[in-house]
């Protein structure tokens, strides 16, 4: 690990703007994240509550083309699209946000290699933060984050002063700084390891999930749920996807990928008119199963890193923590 | 302005398909000219008209939208204008307020008879959405949609 | 004494009602909806300053329209989409019983302390504060003085922009919109079982949250709503990325009332204004 006084930071930073970088930082209440075209506009501050909306739009975009088609009198005619991902570097990631580029990253290379995703995840660097809040809905630290964890970033601060403490963890992160080791200066320093008091028994929440799928729990937490969708759309994990095609003369076209909710009422209606998932109950319990079951079952991982967004904005307040605590206690 | 001299603007109509429609049918048969930019579109009644049409008919590429229809009292349909009529006194100030004003956006009331008139409001239209120029607001939206190399 | 706990307490045991629909709050300065359907769980009922939502959403919905008889505390917006609903025949007057208050006013957002500068816009220019329709009163502070609402400023810094400019300044602000449909969802009069951005056979509104299709959203959700809206800024509220929804609601609700002297759910049995015309209506704009 390094030592960096801020100043040299910022000069980093201004360099790589020079040479083309996309820097990403935080707007100045953290309410949101913007690029920035100097230093000057770094908002580096560990007290931030997590933004609004989360990171993901950086890797995985509310609307992207797929590919454009135009059709000729006995023909279609196809033009892909070019993978020419800016090289973006997000400053001050929380660690529940840099975690969770590389959970959703597992789905996106699993049965196959989504490159829409993939491009743009290569060519993102992440300087995660050490954390400094902590309010009523954070819950990272039971599902195995904390405010210092290290997953998911290829670069870590912690402020120290006037100071960073810089840990470079991956091989992106190496070839970054490459250039710019003679602003580091070596120090080890004591890891202080979290205390983490954890409450929530994960597998006790994961087979009561598995053997209840019928229970009328789901109905009881669920009653007031609107089916807005803002919880999956803020979520930093939530990666549902609607592929839609969109004419735009008789001849043109383009197909989009777009960010879809499984709350959303017609998200299961097929076309035959049959909904699986028809009350706001099943599909409530599709979105924690989803999270603390089935993609643990498949990936070995949670997919929800505990940033406690969607029970901060949910407009009628249900609280994801609550519901786990609920179920822990069963 | 110099620059709208050469701007053709494209007009999309939407017409009543018993008075006004038949009214620029007359015009037609009266051999009477008017400037080629509009495109009709004939519905039923101006009852049936969404405003979301005339939305849709921006996001196309139109650069002003008329609605004409059958006079208060002379509508096939009993009472369709009516219904239309309320709905525009509230979209007209929806759409202006945001952004698309009287200038892109014309209502009229045109009868079967009323050939003459039909060429005066088309002639009008052509002539105000000329001076206030292509749509650029939409133009810019529009961008995103066609494929660049 | 007229307190929430002993109405809702009677109201259970006369069996006036089979759910009360009102408030439980979860901290100091956040309340979430409950449903309550029996005499065990009257306690955590609260109706406070901190009674952000408008509860009349859960109206409409199929599993709450089974139970007969439908207790709901409402502040007096909230009690205008109630009428509002009734007056569109989406609920049975019969069927409802309307608890309120006097209000002074709530707060604009979660987490945050009540006091002069954190009331929500909406409650500056209310006109309901006592309401006139509803079933039962509970003891309330007397109404106090608000501060000066600033919508109608801001409306009027809009419409003396040029059209360019106002197109420029929306088209910006939809831009932000990412289609989550918290703005439908939570708003008690759109109750349609299959919205019109919903139909993609033809594709009226395209679902994609590019710049047009979020123009033409926001605009037709606008105008579906005008003359229905009741300003209840919920749609505003739960905006994740605050498109300013309550410049559109107030400026229809100011046209409405100049065009036509009516406000929205003000008084059951109105007819609806959409949905009716007249031989008086203005036609100074048409050709």
């Amino acid at each position: 690990m390094y030592r960096i006084k801020k100043q040299d930071f910022s000069k980093i930073i201004d360099e790589l703007i020079k040479t083309g970088n996309r820097i990403i930082s935080y707007s100045n209440n953290g309410n949101d994240f913007k690029r920035i075209n100097s230093s000057n506009e770094l908002s580096i501050n560990s007290n931030f509550k997590p933004s609004k909306l989360s990171l993901k739009e950086i890797v995985f975009p509310k609307t992207e083309p797929l590919f454009y088609y135009k059709r000729t009198n006995d023909n279609v005619e196809l033009k892909d699209i070019k993978f020419d991902s800016e090289k973006t570097i997000i400053i001050g990631a929380k660690p529940c946000d840099a975690k969770a580029f590389s959970t959703i990253s597992k789905v996106f290379n699993w049965d196959y290699k989504d490159n829409f995703f993939n491009s743009k995840y290569e060519n993102t660097i992440i300087i995660g933060l050490k954390c400094d809040y902590k309010d009523e809905y954070c819950f990272c630290n039971e599902v195995g984050l904390s405010q210092s964890s290290k997953e998911g970033s290829d670069i870590f601060i912690e402020l120290d002063g006037d100071d960073y403490f810089i840990y470079i963890l991956s091989e992106k992160g190496k070839n970054l700084f490459q250039p710019f080791m003679s602003y580091l200066i070596e120090e080890i320093k004591e890891s202080k390891v979290d205390d983490i008091d954890k409450i929530i028994d994960l597998n006790k929440v994961r087979t009561w999930i598995t053997d209840n799928f019928d229970s009328n729990f789901w109905y009881s937490i669920s009653q007031e749920c609107l089916g807005c969708g803002k919880c999956a759309f803020i979520c930093p994990t939530c990666h549902c996807f609607d592929i839609v095609d969109e004419n735009y003369t008789y001849f043109e076209g383009r197909r989009m990928k777009n960010w879809d909710a499984c709350q959303f009422g017609k998200f299961t209606l097929h076309a035959s008119g049959h909904n699986p998932r028809d009350i706001q109950a099943k599909r409530y319990r599709q979105r924690i199963a989803h999270k603390f079951k089935y993609y643990f079952d498949k990936f070995d991982e949670l997919l929800c890193t505990g940033c406690g967004r969607c029970s901060r904005e949910c407009p009628v307040s249900i609280n994801i923590f609550d519901v786990i605590k609920e179920i822990n206690a069963k | 302005m110099e620059t709208n001299i050469n701007f053709e603007p494209k007009i999309i109509a939407f017409v009543c398909n018993w008075c006004t429609y038949t009214g620029a049918d007359l015009a037609g048969t009266s051999r009477l000219k008017y400037a080629h930019n509009v495109r009709i579109i004939k519905l039923p009644c101006t009852g049936r008209i969404d405003p979301l049409f005339i939305i849709k008919a921006f996001e196309k590429g139109a650069d002003g939208v008329l609605v004409s229809g059958c006079h208060p009292g002379d509508c096939h349909y009993t009472s369709g204008n009516f219904h239309a009529r309320r709905r525009w006194i509230l979209f007209n100030q929806l759409l202006n307020f945001a952004g698309i004003d009287n200038r892109r956006v014309h209502f009229s009331w045109v009868s079967a008879s009323e050939g003459r008139k039909w060429v005066d409001v088309i002639n009008e239209v052509i002539e105000t959405v000329r001076k206030a120029g292509p749509f650029v607001g939409y133009s810019k939206m529009n961008k995103e949609y066609v494929y660049n190399e | 004494m007229n307190n929430l706990y002993n109405i809702a307490k009677d109201l259970f045991s006369t069996n006036k009602v089979d759910l009360i629909i009102g408030y439980k709050s979860i901290d100091s300065k956040r309340t979430k909806p409950i449903f309550v359907s029996s005499n065990e769980d009257v306690d955590h009922l609260v109706f406070n300053e901190y009674s952000l939502n408008n509860l009349s959403v859960y109206l409409t919905r199929k599993d709450i329209k089974k139970y007969n008889k439908i207790g709901i505390l409402a502040k007096g917006c909230d009690i205008r989409a109630i009428v509002q609903l009734i007056n569109e025949n989406q609920i049975e007057r019969e069927k409802i019983l309307i608890i309120s208050k006097k209000c002074n006013g709530v707060v604009k957002d979660f987490g945050l302390e009540y006091n002069e500068e954190n009331i929500a816009e909406k409650c500056k220019s209310c006109k309901v504060r006592t309401p006139k329709v509803f079933d039962l009163m509970i003891d309330s502070e007397e109404e106090k003085k608000l501060p000066e609402p600033t919508i109608s400023s801001r409306v009027n810094e809009l419409d003396s922009m040029t059209p360019e400019e106002r197109f420029e300044f929306w088209r910006n602000e939809f831009s932000k919109c990412i289609r989550c449909y918290a703005c439908r969802q939570a708003c008690p009069l759109c109750y349609c079982e299959r919205c019109i951005v919903d139909k993609n056979i033809p594709d009226w509104i395209e679902s994609s949250p590019t710049q047009r299709a979020n123009f033409s959203w926001n605009l037709i959700r606008a105008f579906h709503l005008s003359g229905r809206c009741i300003g209840c800024g919920e749609c505003e509220r739960v905006c994740p990325v605050d498109i300013p929804l309550s410049l559109l609601n107030a400026k229809m609700g100011i046209v409405t009332f100049k065009e036509f002297n009516y406000a929205t759910g003000m008084e059951i049995g109105e007819p609806t204004l959409v949905g009716n015309y007249s031989n008086e209506d203005n036609e100074d704009f048409i050709k």
